[in-house]
């Protein structure tokens, strides 16, 4: 007899998805290590050109092409990724490649006649990785885990997710990029104790509190800013140098932006060793740009950054229920802790110098690949325990947010509410749900909504639906939900605000090109006149039960007939939007004028207690 | 919307229902059913069944999130012993209101050179409401007890927003 036959172990590698740099790594025999392509080069530029040659090039060749083809040389997606056309607008204005408002109002970055989404173009980045990854190690490689801040909300973990599947990688796990670090920082067993990783990137900005202890690493408290980051200084520089061309810049063309931008990172890398620089930037007809720039004056402009960040800092340790001084050891991650400044406020805040033997560029990659092999079964003694980084709940009557799950709180985590309906015969109920920290629904995040359908004809209240909410070990929600009293298990339709729809998804892995545009358009009128309508009989419940003499009401009445008569008329998606909004605020307006925000929020704790 | 309440913690850390809880005992114990239940240590062995998994895994993660706090680990007590009890108390005594929103006022106005001595006062006031809560329970007295956590709620709140403030 032989001997049983043994899977061959599972090749898993760790991706470090970066707004500037990807990379991948893989830990065999307990040793992780970088995977390197050919010259030896790690790090991929996160870089994607289209070149008009019909070629797709990614990485350093593509960054080569930037001046070359501006405005079809696309970076820094991962500042679009899981996000709307209207948060990125103002950023976007910035990139010399043109992003236009897609379908449900989503970015999508324009190519000539092609548009394509940053999930796409995070899986061109992907793929490349993969390709290296597969050259170095000499086998295909089929799973990953993927890094993203820990800052990252559902909807934009989701739309990695996606871009994983869309260049044929397992996802096995989405990340957290400091924890990696940590990972990477603690993994020889000699680093017990409590440590703050801080991570700035070229576009991201994320500080975690970890416990490690006997191999398990808990985190405490994160928090962050997805909108901060070494671009970020390399933008104020670029208005140096903007300011410093013929007419001041003003009109700036892709070519301009690009070589702008190429200019000020330069200038930026090398004030980090060099109390002054100067630059003469030949932009040849469209001028040249002469300037000198001293570190004092770099450091001033991004001064106000830097303390944006310590805030942060400030918040996490606060979140960990800890004091600065209970803090044994910093871990730096991201190239943009190799400013000066960076280093020396930390240093002042803590009160001793952060450590600095893990490479600030490869330390995430390294923690994924030692997480890869954990998932992979080949490594049983390590144990990674994170949090969700920012609260889940549900809107409720009045457009305030229900918190359901607490940031900060370990995951995986549940918690499970009933709901009744407000109609006899009722069989859909629709919960929409949001991310954030703000008390009110338009302060937050919708990452979606949920239709639970199904749900047995009843009497109005009869029915009792059970829904649980759960994060996963990635921070992603997953609902489901059964009506209580049949067992019936409801259906539930999610129609996610941001990123890609599941079908978009499948659509576009079976690479079909036909896109069913007049579909969407008609679901999307459909939901919206649904929506609308359920807002006017809300409305009108809240105000036969608020009993509010009427002219502190009359703002609501007057949206609602406004809202009522556009229902009667042909579907304008538009008009209706504007009219869902305007009774939106005309709502959250009374509910301010009569009661103070102090007992507002005290109604809700005593609620939520 | 109603809340429907997690698996009792106490039982699914194995501890007695008790208020006071050994917090070493508490924090090993949550490492080693972590180890034991964690999705990504069951990863390579999963045959399938990934929900419960997960859900274990966040049932543990859970109570363990209620028990290492004291207030959240007196409420769940509480809500064990006399099921009910919480909501059935939730009407405040207005005297007590006023003295919340005094507080309210106090944590609003504070500054650096009141904010240590309030700190203190908060601090303090909190013992007492724990103290009263433990020598409730102990006579039996759930009512009073479950008033008390009320009550208690307003004092972590001007502390957490004092704290906040700094």
């Amino acid at each position: 007899m032989s001997a049983p036959p043994t899977a061959p172990p599972r090749l898993v590698v760790g991706i470090d998805l970066g707004t500037t740099n990807s990379l991948a790594a893989i830990r065999a025999g307990k040793v992780a290590r970088v995977l390197r392509d050919r010259d030896g080069e790690a790090l991929v530029p996160s870089v994607v050109c289209f070149h008009p040659d019909g070629r797709t090039l990614v990485g350093r060749e593509a960054k080569r092409l930037r001046l070359t083809c501006p405005d079809r040389t696309v970076f820094s997606v991962k500042r679009l990724i899981g996000r709307s056309a209207a948060e990125v607008g103002a950023e976007a204005a910035r990139l010399p490649y043109p992003v236009v408002a897609g379908e449900r109002g989503l970015p999508r970055i324009r190519i000539g006649d092609a548009t394509l989404s940053p999930e796409a173009i995070s899986a061109r980045i992907l793929q490349q990785v993969k390709a290296n990854a597969e050259l170095a190690l000499g086998q295909p490689v089929a799973a990953a885990v993927i890094t993203v801040p820990a800052w990252f909300d559902d909807a934009q973990r989701q739309a990695t997710k996606d871009a994983a599947a869309l260049a044929g990688l397992d996802c096995l796990r989405i990340l957290n990029e400091p924890t990696a670090a940590a990972l990477a920082y603690g993994i020889d067993g000699s680093k017990d104790g409590t440590v703050l990783v801080y991570d700035l990137g070229g576009g991201t900005f994320d500080v975690s509190i970890l416990r490690i202890d006997d191999g398990v690493f808990r985190v405490l408290a994160t928090a962050g800013d997805t909108h901060l980051g070494g671009d970020d200084f390399d933008l104020l520089l670029a208005d140096r140098i903007l300011a410093a061309l013929p007419g001041g810049g003003k009109a700036v063309d892709p070519f301009v932006l690009q070589a702008v931008r190429s200019a000020a990172e330069g200038l930026k890398i090398r004030l980090s060793d060099a109390v002054e620089a100067e630059l003469t930037l030949d932009l040849g007809p469209r001028g040249t740009a002469s300037l000198r720039v001293t570190r004092a004056e770099f450091e001033a402009a991004i001064a106000p950054l830097v303390q944006r960040t310590l805030d942060c800092v400030q918040r996490a340790v606060r979140d960990a229920g800890l004091r600065l001084d209970q803090i044994d050891e910093t871990v730096l991650v991201g190239g943009s802790t190799r400013v000066p400044l960076v280093r020396e406020r930390l240093r002042a805040l803590l009160g001793r110098p952060p450590h600095t033997e893990v490479d600030p560029d490869l330390a995430v990659a390294l923690g994924a690949a030692i997480q890869a092999d954990v998932l992979a079964g080949n490594d049983r003694s390590l144990l990674l325990l994170d949090v969700i980084p920012l609260s889940l709940g549900i809107e409720t009557l009045g457009g305030a947010v229900q918190k359901l799950i607490l940031r900060n709180s370990t995951i995986p985590t549940s918690v499970t509410e009933e709901f009744s309906t407000g109609v006899d015969d009722q069989t859909a109920v629709e919960l929409s749900i949001y991310q954030g920290e703000r008390e009110l629904a338009r302060d937050c995040r919708l990452l979606g909504t949920f239709r639970l359908r199904g749900i047995p004809p009843l009497p109005a209240g009869l029915p009792r639906i059970a829904v649980t909410f759960l994060v996963d070990a990635d921070g992603v929600l997953r609902v489901h939900a059964r009506e209580q009293r049949t067992g019936v298990e409801a259906g539930i339709q999610v129609v996610p605000t941001y990123g890609l729809s599941r079908e978009e998804v499948r659509a576009m892995m079976l690479d079909s090109i036909e896109h069913a545009q007049a579909d969407y358009a008609a679901r999307e009128a459909i939901e919206l006149r649904n929506k609308a309508e359920a807002m006017v009989r809300g409305a009108q419940r809240a105000l036969a039960l608020a009993e509010l003499p009427p002219d502190q009401t009359y703002a609501v009445h007057k949206a609602v007939k406004a809202l009522e008569r556009l229902l009667a008329g042909p579907t304008d998606a538009a008009a209706l939007r504007a009219g869902c909004d305007a009774v939106t605020q005309a709502t959250a307006t009374i509910a301010d004028d009569v009661i103070s925000a102090a007992v507002t929020r005290a109604l809700r704790e005593e609620e939520g207690r | 919307m109603i809340h429907v309440p997690a698996p009792d913690p106490f039982t699914v850390f194995g501890l007695p229902r008790s208020l006071d809880v050994d917090e070493r005992t508490l924090e090993a114990r949550y490492l080693r059913l972590s180890r034991e239940c964690h999705p990504d240590l069951h990863r390579a062995s999963d045959t399938g069944d990934c929900i419960a998994v997960l859900q274990r895994s966040a049932e543990i993660n859970d109570a363990w999130q209620v028990l290492r706090d004291p207030w959240r680990r007196a409420r769940a007590l509480l809500e064990l012993l006399s099921p009910g009890v919480l909501d059935r108390t939730k009407k405040l005594d207005p005297a007590f209101l006023d003295e919340a929103l005094e507080l309210a006022e106090q944590v609003a106005t504070a500054g650096a050179a009141s904010a240590p001595a309030l700190r203190a006062r908060l601090q303090a006031a909190l013992a007492d409401d724990f103290a009263a809560v433990r020598a409730d329970l102990q006579r039996g007295d759930h009512e009073a007890a479950a008033r008390r956590l009320h009550a208690s709620h307003y004092h972590r709140k001007a502390l957490a927003d004092l704290e906040a403030k700094s």
